[in-house]
């Protein structure tokens, strides 16, 4: 059963970062609702004021100076079907393509996603992946955050109370380049994701970004994994990859429970490692 | 869940003892724990145990109640709570024990903790690694307070 609350229907970002701040613990941030709504109504959180964001215009996928800017309001299903996405990043597109059900994508915002922080999460992992930056905005100002630096914990991130998460940037993969990300489970949510991106020149590894998800309590770029990959020619990464696999393993900080135990997580991770990188490497 | 904790405090086993019966001191060492109270001194106590995982906050009233006393060397204690807001409970079987001599005290206890109810909606693996935490913060806080004194 939800509780009553108060709906606030800020007209700007401003506006709704001001709400923000000036109602503290008592507000929260209402954009899609697919997580919030469903805690709300099993009463796991209450909040007086929900500031609904969805009239604010955050919806936009465009180029940007050698980036894709993804307003932090468009839908899984919008990024689903987004032409640009499609021809820039299509890992981005197939990962959406497979987040949840058909009526979380056409609802839950990528913003939301990450705001909400949930462990088995997919995007943040591929994100981090890509070296995305996150945009938050409060008042006038505005920061950019590493992917990796903004998920912080199992639903915690580095976003402060009164700032606003607007858009998520993604730079243009350079050319040669291979991304996937790989997820496996057998729950509702996955137990384990993967991400690879790598940019491969004559032969070499010039550039290996290695991110690792749904384990534990939040994704990690895994920066002992890519230091095996990077700079290596191709055939003496693959021949890393099962030692990378292991260090991903551990730096999952994977926790045993319903989706799996550690150890089983770890050695996933170790697996869909190597598949993520040959996948990759197809591509480049 | 499970949890087995040791710390080695530089510090007496009276010394170690007496910190733990002094409510205020002992409880001020529990991460999330306030308004303690004694109920029965030596038997029974009462507390609030509030903790947080990103937006979700528990409160828990919660009563202890010292089960098995052997002077100096062990105690035996439920920790009991429920929030009916959340619709959660939370029991802890604690076993502590004491071992050592005038300079250094091993201070070791076990504790079986069970969340029931919506809370774990949050997932096992959460709930295990912040008890984890907590009772980690709590063994490093009650080591700081006794080896600050001397």
């Amino acid at each position: 059963m939800l509780r009553r609350f108060r709906l606030e229907e800020p007209g700007s970002v401003s506006e709704a970062t001001e709400l923000l701040g000036r109602f503290g613990e008592s507000a929260k941030v209402y954009a899609g609702g697919t997580e919030l709504l469903l805690a709300m109504k099993e009463g796991l959180v209450q909040y007086e004021r929900l500031v609904n964001i969805k009239k604010l215009r955050l919806n936009e996928v465009a180029r940007d100076n050698g980036a894709i800017r993804i307003g932090a309001l468009c839908t899984h299903h919008q990024l689903e079907q987004s032409a640009l996405l499609q021809q820039t990043l299509p890992a981005l597109v197939k990962l959406e393509n497979n987040v949840a059900n058909v009526r979380v994508r056409q609802a839950g915002t990528l913003g939301g996603n990450l705001c909400f922080a949930e462990p088995h999460a997919d995007p943040g992992t591929l994100l981090m992946a890509l070296d995305a930056k996150m945009i938050a905005e409060k008042g006038g100002s505005k920061r950019a955050i590493a992917a990796q630096d903004f998920l912080v914990d199992a639903y915690e991130t580095s976003l402060g109370a009164d700032e606003l998460l607007t858009a998520i940037e993604v730079p243009v993969p350079a050319p040669r380049s291979g991304i996937a990300y790989l997820k496996f489970g057998y729950l509702e949510r996955p137990s384990v994701g993967v991400a690879v991106a790598i940019t491969v020149n004559g032969g070499t590894v010039s550039q290996a970004r290695v991110a690792v998800g749904c384990a534990g309590p939040a994704p990690k770029r895994v920066a002992e994994a890519e230091a095996l990959l990077q700079g290596k020619s191709t055939d003496e990464a693959t021949r890393n990859l099962a030692r990378a696999g292991e260090i991903a393993g551990k730096a999952s900080q994977a926790i045993s429970d319903l989706h799996g135990s550690q150890d089983y997580k770890e050695h996933i991770v170790g697996v869909l490692l190597k598949r993520a990188f040959q996948a990759a490497l197809a591509q480049c | 869940m499970q949890f087995e904790k040791s710390v080695d405090i530089h510090a007496s086993k009276e010394k170690v003892w007496s910190f733990i019966w002094d409510v205020d001191r002992f409880i001020a060492c529990v991460p999330g724990c306030k308004e303690a109270k004694t109920v029965e001194a030596g038997k029974r106590y009462a507390a609030t145990m509030v903790e947080k995982v990103g937006p979700f906050k528990v409160e828990f009233p919660t009563t202890i109640e010292v089960l098995e006393r052997e002077e100096l060397s062990r105690i035996k204690a439920q920790a009991s709570g429920a929030d009916n807001k959340i619709g959660s409970r939370m029991k802890i079987d604690l076993d502590v024990r004491l071992q050592g001599d005038t300079d250094k005290t091993t201070l070791s206890f076990t504790a079986g903790v069970d969340i029931l109810g919506k809370l774990a909606a949050l997932g096992h693996g959460i709930i295990k690694r912040k008890a984890d935490q907590v009772l980690d913060e709590f063994a490093q806080a009650v080591k700081k307070q006794l080896e600050g004194d001397s």
